[in-house]
């Protein structure tokens, strides 16, 4: 396994009518090749801002305090735009939340990938992208605008443009979060599927728990613009360590057991004007205590995984029973 | 009422500071009207005061704007040629402003024929070039300021119908005009409590620009002699007079028109900048 | 095949408008002082003309009929006589329109070349904070200084200097291109400022608002690049609002351009229909409103045509609704 993407120490914030808004506050994370990351947050958490600057798709109000992003061992803020833009071209493919609003409405969908191919492209080769990514009757989706689609039709032609040029990294933001139900899994599914066929790693960015602990191998949590927890899916989601990543998981729809109290989390997550001093979950912490206002936990390995939270151990040792939960939501 | 007006003059003061032009333009904008409503008041000499001064003299202390070729001062005349400009647009204007939103509004929420006879009304009335019907109009009416009312009414009702039509209709969609409707509301009320707050941001942007469509309107028409009569003095009829001596009093037209113009783009950035407050666009750099 | 079928509903629904159009204009003729056989025939015709049109418009019978009558005649192009120059309005309309269309055309031309690139690129680019305030003051002052501000400050500039082109002295293009030229560039650049300035607005604004669509970003996200984003994806999508204000923009320069034509002695229509105005030639009138009025809803029927074949979804709205 390599390295495919590092993180170091980034932050990141906007500049917006309101003043500056902190989206990414000191994140480090690795990713693997080949491999299934499922990072989940709250919107806010900063978890698109970071899928978004893997690809230095940032908008132009962003600004890098500090840190650095590298994609196969280059700063992608160090290079030039031409360069970045083969990167994108050449390594990264990109999905969005809604699909009919990531495909032009004006152009059919067979010319859309061919502009994404970039050179020229057979018709064949066109309808063979579509069977790929299973798709029926590929030459009237080639024909067709997007509105004429579904969107679950519509998201499978949105991956097959992203896998198009035999990316090694996918970047699926919310891919599912504008689609129905039963088609959520579908799309996640085919994921897998290029996975397994292609060998290209996955970064999936989702705010449900079911649908990450289900399809992904590594789990990042993100809370208020800073990582709080990352490990295998199993000891992640299974023991947590992180209170925050706790929570989240008892208050998830289908951990609930006879009895049981519904626990949400209390108080909302922040927006952040500056820097926080000390932990960010802090004010909604059952297991807050005084360093918790002051000292900035660091991510430290516990338990095969890496945990920002000062009282971990405690976490970790306070109800083993959340396996059980983990169980269910799988 | 106090409170009312201060937390108004807040809020202005922070509109202004994010968007200095449009702040800029509505100074200018309250001077020009403040100007031509006190305007009659001041000593500043007699509008239509003949043989106050000599003909056509330039610029000078006793006569600030000059004079024109009845030897009449000419910044008071400038004076009542801005408040007569201002007054026919607004008028005009708001009269459109109310009877077009209501009956845009009425055309989206009731749907159905009626919906589509006012469609085809405002599309007909569309179709008309505005200067054109002008002279038509002027033809029927005659010429004076019941033409130029009329004129601005006829270009601007449709304008607002349209606009005030599709953004209804875009807002009768969303949850709260169906519960009140399920609630019982009657749809006068639905109309005025729940409908009109939601379409006044559009409405007043409209109304900007109608209001300076409407003063176009006016300066055409009393520059081709068919708006406002002499003696009265509008900026239109103002500029007419002036281009007879362009060569020989250029001071006449410069300042007429200046003023036409500054009013007109004072209207127009304040337009800009309401909508802007409304409707930000983010752009995304392309990199 | 849908957009076959939405160009038929839609050349329906613009002879509707004209229909609706030709009512208001039957109507108001009809309120003109004097009635309709003095803007037939001006107050001086003879009592034997008078018969004659009382018999051609019927205006012995029914007001439907009447209307009937009118609508034949005006169809086929029968505007009635100038009482002026006692000639057919429709034959005077025809030898004055190439004037109206060379100064429409010479307008469009300037405000397209000039108004598209300038509002493209700045809808592209952020610029600093100076520069975007100077680009909409200047935007707005092109927007908002009257044509008959402007021409009379260029009345005033070239009259007092002799700068190359000049105040009158129209002949047609076809005798004589360069004195033609010389005469119709003024008028073109006085129509042409507010073009600009309207075609640069709108151009940049709907730059703006296509740059933050999704199918954008995931252009950039696909690495292809920014020249083909622009050609393929951005102005493709931003054409529609360009298209809608270039045909108004259009209707207006032939319909409305009677400022510029009076100030600087156009022999075009609109010169033509103000003198009629003054002469109380009436007919005159109501033949200019009637064919300008044409002419829009043509103008704009070809410019929703456009759009359905720029945008697919817009056709397929149609029937759905």
């Amino acid at each position: 396994m390599s390295e495919l993407v590092q993180v170091q120490d980034l932050r990141i914030s906007y500049e917006t009518a309101r003043g500056i808004v902190y989206a990414l506050d000191g994140v480090d994370l690795t990713v693997y090749s080949s491999q299934i990351l499922g990072i989940v947050g709250e919107s806010g958490s900063g978890k698109s801002t970071l899928g978004m600057a893997i690809g230095r798709l940032l908008p132009s109000n962003s600004l890098r305090t500090s840190g650095d992003l590298f994609v196969n061992g280059k700063s992608i803020f160090d290079i030039g735009d031409e360069q970045i833009r083969l990167l994108r071209q050449t390594s990264l493919g990109f999905v969005f939340q809604n699909p009919m609003s990531t495909l032009d409405p004006t152009m059919r969908v067979g010319r859309q990938i061919r502009l994404v191919l970039n050179g020229p492209a057979s018709d064949d080769s066109i309808y063979e992208l579509l069977r790929r990514v299973g798709l029926p009757d590929v030459k009237r989706v080639a024909r067709s605008y997007p509105h004429q689609l579904s969107g679950g039709m519509a998201q499978r032609v949105v991956v097959a443009m992203a896998i198009s040029r035999q990316p090694s990294l996918l970047i699926a933001d919310e891919p599912t979060a504008s689609l129905d139900a039963s088609v959520r899994e579908q799309i996640l599914r085919l994921l897998l599927s290029v996975r397994e066929e292609t060998g290209v790693a996955i970064i999936l960015l989702s705010h449900e728990l079911g649908l990450v602990a289900k399809y992904c191998d590594t789990i990042a949590v993100m809370y208020g613009g800073r990582l709080i927890e990352a490990g295998s899916n199993v000891s992640v989601f299974g023991r947590p360590g992180h209170p925050y990543t706790k929570a989240l998981l008892e208050a998830a729809p289908g951990s609930e057991r006879p009895g049981d109290w519904l626990e949400a989390i209390p108080g909302v997550p922040p927006v952040l004007q500056s820097s926080a001093h000390g932990c960010v979950f802090e004010p909604r912490c059952k297991f807050a205590q005084e360093t918790c206002r002051t000292v900035r936990p660091a991510l430290r390995p516990i338990e095969n995984r890496l945990v920002a939270c000062h009282r971990a151990e405690e976490v970790l040792r306070a109800e083993p029973s959340t396996a059980a939960t983990h169980g269910r939501i799988a | 009422m106090r409170r009312r007006l201060t937390s108004a003059v807040c809020r202005f003061v922070s509109f202004a500071r994010n968007d200095r032009l449009s702040g800029a333009a509505a100074l200018v904008l309250v001077s020009l009207l403040l100007l031509s409503l006190v305007g009659p008041y001041l000593p500043l000499g007699d509008p239509e005061g003949i043989g106050a001064g000599p003909r056509l003299a330039p610029p000078s202390f006793e006569f600030p704007l000059g004079t024109d070729e009845l030897g009449r001062s000419y910044l008071p005349r400038a004076i009542q040629g801005i408040s007569a400009t201002f007054l026919l647009a607004t008028t005009a204007v708001m009269v459109t402003a109310i009877i077009g939103g209501i009956t845009g509004m009425l055309a989206a929420y009731k749907g159905g024929i009626f919906d589509g006879i006012i469609v085809r009304i405002a599309d007909i009335f569309f179709a008309f070039p505005i200067i054109l019907t002008g002279l038509l109009v002027t033809a029927i009416l005659g010429p004076g300021t019941l033409s130029v009312l009329a004129v601005i009414a006829s270009a601007t009702l449709p304008m607002f119908i349209r606009l005030v039509r599709s953004v209804t209709l875009a807002i009768a969609k969303r949850g709260f005009v169906t519960a009140a409707e399920v609630a019982g509301a009657s749809t006068t009320r639905v109309l005025f409590v729940h409908l009109l707050p939601n379409i006044m941001g559009a409405t007043i942007i409209q109304l900007t620009y109608a209001i300076s469509i409407g003063m176009l309107i006016e300066g055409v028409l009393s520059f081709l002699g068919i708006g406002v009569q002499p003696p009265q003095a509008s900026l239109g009829s103002l500029l007419r007079q002036g281009v007879l001596y362009l060569t020989v009093a250029p001071w006449m037209v410069f300042s007429s028109g200046f003023l036409l113009t500054l009013a007109i783009l004072s209207i127009n950035l304040l337009g800009d900048g309401l909508r802007d407050a409304i409707d930000p666009l983010r752009t995304r750099a392309l990199q | 095949m849908q957009i076959i079928q939405y160009v038929i509903g839609r050349f329906f629904v613009a002879l509707a408008t004209m229909f609706g159009v030709s009512i208001v204009i039957f109507a108001a003729v009809r309120m003109v002082p004097g009635g309709f056989e003095q803007v037939v025939l001006g107050p001086l015709a003879t009592p034997e003309s008078r018969a004659v049109i009382i018999a051609k418009f019927a205006l012995d019978r029914s007001i439907i009929e009447q209307y009937g009558h009118w609508l034949v005649a005006a169809v086929h192009g029968d505007f009635g006589i100038s009482m002026v120059t006692q000639t057919s309005v429709t034959q005077e309309l025809i030898r004055r329109a190439p004037a109206t269309i060379q100064l429409a055309l010479m307008s469009l031309v300037m405000a397209l070349s000039v108004g598209l690139p300038l509002g493209v690129i700045s809808g592209l680019t952020n610029g600093r904070p100076w520069q975007r305030s100077l680009g909409r003051l200047l935007g707005a002052l092109g927007a908002s200084i009257p044509d008959f501000v402007l021409g009379s400050l260029f009345l005033f500039v070239f009259t007092v200097w002799s700068l190359g082109p000049t105040i009158g002295g129209y002949v047609p293009f076809f005798e004589d291109p360069w004195t033609n030229l010389r005469a119709m560039v003024l008028p073109a650049v006085t129509l042409a400022v507010f073009g600009i300035a309207l075609i640069l607005r709108t151009a940049r604004d709907a730059v703006k608002s296509v740059m933050i669509e999704g199918y954008i970003a995931f252009a950039v996200a696909c690495g292809e690049r920014p020249s083909r984003i622009v050609r393929y994806h951005v102005l493709r999508n931003a054409a529609i609002p360009i298209i809608t204000v270039t045909a108004t923009y259009l209707g207006y320069l032939l319909g409305g351009a009677i400022i510029v034509e009076v100030l600087f002695s156009v022999p075009g229509v609109g010169l033509y229909t103000y003198n009629g105005l003054m002469n109380r030639d009436y007919a005159i009138v109501q033949a200019s409103v009637l064919v300008a009025a044409a002419v829009f809803i043509a103008i704009n029927m070809v410019a929703d045509t456009i759009y359905t074949l720029l945008d697919p979804r817009i056709s397929a709205q149609q029937r759905a609704s």
